[in-house]
């Protein structure tokens, strides 16, 4: 009986895994196969893949739309962090009677959608003269909600003795922030990186309506505009989800270990 | 370096926690403050090392002022109950960072910090992480991240209750050795006051953000002013009986038809606490109790028997501390003798009738 039920649970648990990563593989090989052979339901290796390349280089300026996800993802990831999680740290550190009800206010913000703040936003940065820069992708995720919560859920863990040795060591409040807490809490800001990291590099609606001009595209985007040619060719499209997907794997194993440790909160 | 309090205050709103304090520790002294938790006594050294604001009141060192100062320039150093090193530094990186911070350069610290660890026996830890070391080990590194800074106070927050028994005995005798090497002012905290006693040249007993009494660890033993001084040094605890003068006697109420001898003039029919320490107890002396042993407790060196009076299982239960008990049984009947001079009595309102 209970050899059926750990059968079944395999199954169940292999099931679940070919669901996540087939379409995984599928983008692989498909970046090595014609157009034909994919939607002729193909799914093995192809010989395609330089060709797909040779494409993807000739239609997309790829220097300039890397250069742009990766100004904006790292750029938006660093002022995220530093931003949010200051305020976290202040949240949890600075005692007051008011403190709990604006955070209980921030935290009901975090229910509006952003497709109800989408048309305000627009036409702020409209009338600010910002539309198609990069200050109008970056600066609306800046102050994060829920990075905010995140970190002064995390700052719970940081040790307040900490904090009180370091003042008797001579520190003021933003060494105490920068020497002390950052490098204590690097996990939780490793955790914070690969989500910010991924949020700005895979962002679309926000750059769709914001951005005007081809030079100012990011991968996400330019992806998205080859899936909607007139006949979309699935062998450059599956490429471009390659080379767009790469550098996030690529931070997410670099930062795998404290990722884990910081999801899983405390101070190491 | 001298450390006076006058009248200190310290306030959360309308809470009053410290309710005016006054004291005052002569230079090289080692001063323990202690007392049950939520005494207020931790908030008081944190009022001295600046890491809490005071509300009213004015606190000296050395003969300033000090009470706006800096907490890193009040010429003080800290060790905290949980050490609070920092995790990401190594032990040299620790012990030398407030001089770091201080601008001192580097061959200055590195001298300082070789010299601090020697004292303590840390030269062989010096590159390795806090996590990688044992309790006792922190607990040394926490001490000569405060020697380096070669401060005027030392505060000592409860430093030893992390530790196990058998470590702590160790390093309260390391505190001690180190006090008598550095002769600097120290202040202790701690609710143990077994710690206090063996320490301190001076205890500040408090409770409820108040000074209950101060004065070397004898006197406070043999001479406290309240039943709550009295009854929080020493252990065992002191044995506290009711009773009332009766003809010239004391009449104890809680061991019925009992009497002892009335050292002091009292006026007929009042109520007192007599305070009976367990270690009293001695063949010889006019006085004595009639009592029932319940639990024998075998020390080696010394023997507890808690015994009540009769058969009266109700009755109150008393400690009884000798050193020639081995032969004590539970059940068995126990004549306790002592020397009425040495029982203390204790009015209606806590306080010491001399």
């Amino acid at each position: 009986m209970n050899r059926l039920i750990s059968l079944l649970a395999q199954a169940g648990l292999w099931l679940a895994a070919f669901i996540s990563v087939f379409p995984f593989l599928w983008m692989i090989t498909g970046a090595t196969n014609t157009a034909n052979d994919i939607t002729g339901g193909r799914f093995l290796p192809g010989t395609n893949l330089l060709p797909n390349i040779a494409k993807f280089f000739e239609l997309v300026d790829a220097g300039q739309v890397f250069f742009n996800s990766f100004f904006v993802a790292i750029t938006g990831t660093a002022l995220t962090l530093i931003v949010s999680s200051l305020a976290g740290y202040g949240f949890e550190i600075f005692a007051s009677k008011t403190r709990d009800r604006v955070f209980a206010g921030l935290l009901l913000l975090l229910s509006v959608p952003f497709a109800a703040m989408m048309i305000p936003l627009f036409v702020m940065f409209s009338s600010a003269g910002l539309i198609n820069s990069y200050i109008a992708m970056i600066a609306p995720g800046i102050a994060s909600i829920f990075m905010i919560f995140y970190f002064r859920q995390n700052t719970k863990s940081f040790p307040h003795e900490l904090r009180d040795a370091a003042k008797l060591d001579g520190l003021k409040e933003w060494q105490i922030f920068w020497f002390i807490y950052i490098p204590v809490m690097r996990s939780t800001y490793a955790a914070a990186m690969i989500i910010l990291f991924m949020t700005n590099w895979n962002a679309y609606l926000w750059p769709l309506i914001v951005l005007q001009t081809n030079d100012m595209k990011t991968i996400t985007l330019t992806v998205a505009s080859l899936a909607t040619a007139y006949t979309p060719d699935y062998g450059l499209i599956m490429i471009a989800n390659v080379l767009a997907t790469l550098p996030t794997i690529l931070v997410f194993f670099l930062l795998q270990r404290r990722f884990v440790e910081g999801m899983l909160g405390g101070v190491k | 370096m001298s450390v006076t309090l006058k009248s200190l205050r310290k306030a959360y709103g309308a809470a009053e926690v410290i309710k005016g304090v006054d004291l005052e520790i002569t230079p090289g002294e080692f001063c323990v403050f202690v007392g049950p938790s939520g005494c207020g006594k931790s908030t008081l050294l944190r009022m001295i090392a600046g890491l809490e604001e005071i509300t009213g009141g004015d606190l000296v060192i050395g003969g300033k002022r000090m009470n706006e100062v800096d907490a890193a320039h009040r010429g003080i150093a800290m060790v905290f109950q949980s050490y609070a090193l920092y995790p990401h530094m190594t032990v040299r990186e620790n012990m030398g960072f407030a001089l770091k911070f201080a601008g001192d350069n580097p061959g200055t610290i590195a001298k300082k910090v070789d010299a601090a660890a020697a004292t303590l026996g840390l030269t062989k830890l010096m590159d390795r992480k806090p996590k990688d070391l044992s309790g006792g080990q922190r607990q040394r590194v926490a001490i000569g991240r405060a020697i380096v800074r070669n401060p005027k106070v030392f505060l000592f927050d409860e430093p030893l209750s992390n530790l196990d028994a058998e470590l702590r005995v160790h390093m309260r005798i390391e505190i001690a050795r180190l006090h008598q090497e550095l002769k600097t002012t120290i202040i202790y905290v701690t609710h143990d006051q077994v710690e206090a006693m063996t320490l301190a040249d001076k205890i500040v007993v408090l409770r409820d953000g108040r000074v209950e009494q101060v004065g070397a660890p004898l006197t406070l033993y043999d001479d406290p002013d309240n039943i709550f001084v009295a009854g929080f040094i020493g252990s065992p605890k002191m044995n506290f009986l009711k009773a009332r003068v009766q003809n010239g006697q004391l009449a104890l109420v809680d061991l019925p038809g009992q009497t002892l001898p009335l050292t002091q003039s009292l006026p007929e029919g009042s109520e007192v606490t007599v305070g009976l320490r367990p270690d009293i107890f001695k063949r010889g002396g006019t006085a004595h109790l009639d009592l029932t042993i319940e639990i024998v407790e075998q020390l080696g060196a010394e023997t507890y028997a808690y015994a009540r009076a009769g058969a009266d299982i109700d009755g109150q239960p008393l400690t009884i501390a000798v050193t020639e008990g081995r032969d004590l049984r539970p059940g068995q009947a126990l004549k306790v003798t002592f020397d009425p001079a040495r029982a203390l009595l204790f009015g209606k309102d806590g306080q010491r009738l001399r």
